[in-house]
C-alpha cells in the first residue's frame, strides 16, 4: 500500500498541496487528474520522495519515507518523471538497463528485451536516445521504469508515471496501458497523472481528482466519473456516455464555438 | 538463446575489453619509446637491458651515464607523465558527468585556477610561515592545491546547478569569472614573490614534468591513484545520473554520497597535478569525448578509457616538448593547447552534434 497522511506543501507560506489523504492499492491503475496547476505533479514528487512533506507522511507497505535509504526505496517504488534529457550519447537499450543498477541480478537480458519488445522499442536498441521521437522515448523511458520493478517480489511494489503516454500515438497509448493491467498481477500497484479522460474512464480503477492543491473527489471510476463532478473540477462541460454497444465509456467535450450557438439558440 | 540479445550485450562487453586492452598496449609502447628518446639518446635494446638489469632479470650493467639518465631522471619523469595525463583525463570524465555536461574540465571552471592559486600561496608564504619538515613540504603543497580546487569545483556547481541540471552558459560564465579572479589573486600573491619563484613560477604555470622526481612520483601516487579508484567504482552511479539526479535517486543511487566522492576525488586528483607540474590544460577536455565519440558514452569504458588515453595524450605530448627544440624545451601546456584549443572550437560550433 502506498499512502499519503494529511500531506501538506507549501512553498515560501505558499500552500500547493493543501491537506491530502490519498491510498493507491496494489494490483489497481490509479489516476490522477485534475486541471493545470492543480498540484498534481507537486503531489507526484511528494509520494515519489522528490519532495518532503511539510506535515504530514507518505508511507511504502507501512514504512514512512523517512525509513527507506535510496536503495531501498528503489526496490519497492520506480518512477518516471515527465520529461528526462540524457546528457551523453548512450544508446536506448543502455537506458533501458539503467533500470536495473539497484538490483542488476534481479532481471536477466532476456526479460529486459521482453519488455522492450512489448513496447515496441526493441527495433531502436542499437540507436542514440537523444535521436528518437518523442513518443519513442517515453516508450524506452517506462521500459527502464518496468525493468526496475519488473522480478517478481513476496510484497507490493508501486510505479508512479507522470503523463507517461502524453506523446503517444492513439495506438500506441491502448498498448501501454493494456500492458499495465498485466503489470497489475504482478502485484504492482500504478499511479499516473493522465490528461486523457477516455483513457482514464476506460484503463483506470480508482480516480483522484485535484483541484487547488486539494482532492475534490475519490473513488472507484464508476462513481466519480460523472458530469457534474468533471464540469466542476475543469470548469468547462464535460460529457461521460456509455458507449452504444454497452463497453467502456465515452467523454467528450464539445468545442467552444459550438456551445456558444447551443446558448444562442436557447436565447 | 536469442542471437540478437546475446549479440548486443556481449558485444559491448568485448568491445569496452578490447579498447581497453588496445590502449594499454599503445601505453606500453609510448612508454618504451620515451625512455629511449631524448636529449640523451639510449637505444631500445638498452633501455630493456637495463630495466631487466634492475628487476633482476639479466647481467647488463650498462653504461653508467645510460643507467643514471634512465633511472633517476627519464623514468621518472616519463611515469609522472603517465599518472599526471591519465588523472587529468579521469577527472576531466568525472567532472563531466557530475555536471551532465561536455564541456566541463578543470581547467575551463576554474578547478586548475583554483589549485594554482592555493599552491602559490603555499609556496609564497607558506615556507616562510612554517618551519616544515621535508615531508610537510612534499605533501602540503597538492594539499593547500587540492583545498583550492575543492572549494572552485563546489562554488562553480553551486551557482551553475539548479535542482540537478547545470545551465551551459552560467556554467561557463562562472568559469570565466573565477579564472578571472584566481588569476588576479595569483597576481596579486606573486606581487610579493622574489625573483627565484617568479621564474619557478613562470615555467610552472605552463606546465611542466621537467622537475619529476621519485619522490614526486610517490606523493602523486599516493594521492591520485586511491582517489581515481574511487572514481571508477563509481561508473553505475554516473550512468544513472547521465538521466538526471532526479532520475539516479529514482533508481536507487544515492546521490549525495556520489557527489561529496566525486567532487573530493576530482579536486584531489587535479589538485595534486597542478601542485605538482603546473596548469596543464585540455586534457581533461578532450580525453573523455574521444572515447565517447568513437565508443559510447557508457562510463564502465568512459572512465578508465579516459585515464588510458589521458596517459597517452600527455605522454607523447611530453616526448615532443623534450624533442622538436633539443636540447631545450617547450613547456608541455603549450603542446596540449595547440592541440586542445581547436579541438574545443571544434566541439562548441557542433555542441548540438556531440550532445546527440
Amino acid at each position: 500500500m502506498l499512502q499519503g497522511k494529511n500531506i501538506h506543501f507549501c512553498i515560501s507560506e505558499r500552500p500547493i498541496i493543501g491537506e491530502v489523504n490519498i491510498m493507491v492499492a496494489p494490483g489497481e491503475l490509479t489516476a490522477i487528474i485534475g486541471p493545470n496547476g492543480a498540484g498534481k505533479s507537486t503531489l507526484f514528487k511528494l509520494l515519489s520522495g522528490d519532495l518532503t512533506c511539510n506535515r504530514g507522511e507518505v508511507s511504502y507497505n507501512g514504512k514512512p519515507l523517512a525509513g527507506f535509504k535510496s536503495n531501498q526505496l528503489a526496490k519497492v517504488r520506480a518512477v518516471m518523471p515527465q520529461h528526462s534529457e540524457v546528457s551523453f550519447p548512450f544508446s536506448s537499450w543502455e537506458i533501458v538497463a539503467l533500470g536495473m543498477i539497484n538490483d542488476p541480478a534481479a532481471i536477466s537480458d532476456r526479460d529486459i528485451q521482453a519488455v522492450m519488445e512489448k513496447l515496441q522499442v526493441w527495433h531502436l536498441r542499437a540507436q542514440a536516445y537523444n535521436m528518437l521521437s518523442g513518443g519513442e522515448k517515453q516508450r524506452v523511458q517506462l521500459a527502464r521504469v518496468l525493468v526496475q520493478v519488473w522480478k517478481k517480489q513476496a510484497f507490493p511494489r508501486f510505479i508512479l508515471l507522470d503523463e507517461p503516454v502524453s506523446s503517444m500515438d492513439v495506438a500506441l497509448q491502448h498498448l501501454v496501458l493494456d500492458f499495465m493491467n498485466e503489470l497489475k498481477q504482478r502485484n504492482i500497484g500504478i499511479l499516473m497523472v493522465l490528461h486523457d479522460l477516455s483513457l482514464v474512464a476506460n484503463y483506470a480503477d480508482q480516480v483522484i481528482m485535484m483541484k487547488h492543491g486539494e482532492v475534490m473527489a475519490n473513488g472507484h471510476v464508476s462513481e466519480v466519473f460523472t458530469n457534474q463532478n468533471l464540469e466542476s473540477l475543469y470548469g468547462y462541460p464535460i460529457h461521460v456516455e456509455k458507449h452504444h454497444e454497452g463497453l467502456g465509456l465515452l467523454v467528450h467535450s464539445l468545442p467552444i464555438h459550438h456551445i456558444n450557438q447551443r446558448i444562442n439558440k436557447a436565447l | 538463446m536469442n542471437v540478437m540479445q546475446a549479440d548486443i550485450f556481449l558485444t559491448k562487453r568485448k568491445v569496452q575489453h578490447l579498447v581497453l586492452s588496445g590502449l594499454s598496449l599503445v601505453l606500453m609502447a609510448l612508454l618504451l619509446l620515451s625512455l629511449s628518446i631524448g636529449a640523451f639518446h639510449i637505444s631500445m635494446n638498452e633501455v630493456l637491458a637495463i630495466l631487466l638489469g634492475k628487476l633482476g632479470f639479466g647481467t647488463y650493467e650498462g653504461s653508467g651515464a645510460a643507467s643514471q639518465v634512465l633511472l633517476s631522471i627519464r623514468m621518472p619523469r616519463v611515469l609522472m607523465g603517465i599518472i599526471i595525463g591519465g588523472g587529468l583525463g579521469l577527472a576531466g570524465a568525472a567532472l563531466q558527468g557530475l555536471f551532465r555536461n561536455p564541456l566541463v574540465e578543470p581547467g575551463l571552471i576554474g578547478v586548475s585556477t583554483g589549485g594554482a592559486f592555493f599552491a602559490v600561496v603555499f609556496i609564497v608564504f607558506g615556507a616562510k610561515v612554517l618551519s616544515m619538515t621535508p615531508l610537510l613540504s612534499l605533501i602540503g603543497l597538492p594539499l593547500f592545491a587540492f583545498c583550492g580546487g575543492l572549494m572552485v569545483t563546489l562554488i562553480v556547481y553551486r551557482i551553475a546547478s539548479h535542482t540537478g541540471k547545470t545551465d551551459v552558459s552560467v556554467l561557463i560564465l562562472s568559469g570565466v569569472a573565477i579564472n578571472a579572479l584566481m588569476g588576479a589573486l595569483i597576481g596579486l600573491v606573486l606581487f610579493y614573490a622574489d625573483d627565484a619563484a617568479l621564474r619557478n613560477f613562470t615555467f610552472w604555470s605552463l606546465g611542466d614534468l621537467g622537475g619529476s622526481s621519485w619522490m614526486k612520483l610517490l606523493t602523486a601516487s599516493v594521492l591520485m591513484i586511491p582517489a581515481s579508484g574511487m572514481v571508477i567504482r563509481l561508473y553505475p552511479q554516473l550512468n544513472a545520473m547521465a538521466l538526471g539526479e532526479r532520475e539516479a535517486f529514482h533508481m536507487g543511487v544515492n546521490i549525495q554520497y556520489v557527489k561529496y566522492v566525486l567532487f573530493l576525488s576530482a579536486a584531489m586528483i587535479v589538485g595534486t597535478a597542478v601542485s605538482l607540474s603546473g596548469t596543464i590544460g585540455f586534457v581533461g577536455l578532450v580525453v573523455p569525448h574521444l572515447i565517447r565519440l568513437g565508443f559510447g558514452a557508457d562510463h564502465r569504458l568512459v572512465l578508465p578509457g579516459s585515464f588510458l588515453l589521458g596517459a597517452i595524450l600527455l605522454s607523447a605530448a611530453d616526448l615532443m616538448a623534450r624533442n622538436i627544440v633539443r636540447p631545450a624545451e617547450l613547456p608541455i601546456g603549450i603542446i596540449t593547447a595547440l592541440l586542445g584549443a581547436p579541438f574545443f572550437i571544434y566541439l562548441i560550433v557542433n555542441l548540438k552534434k556531440i550532445k546527440l
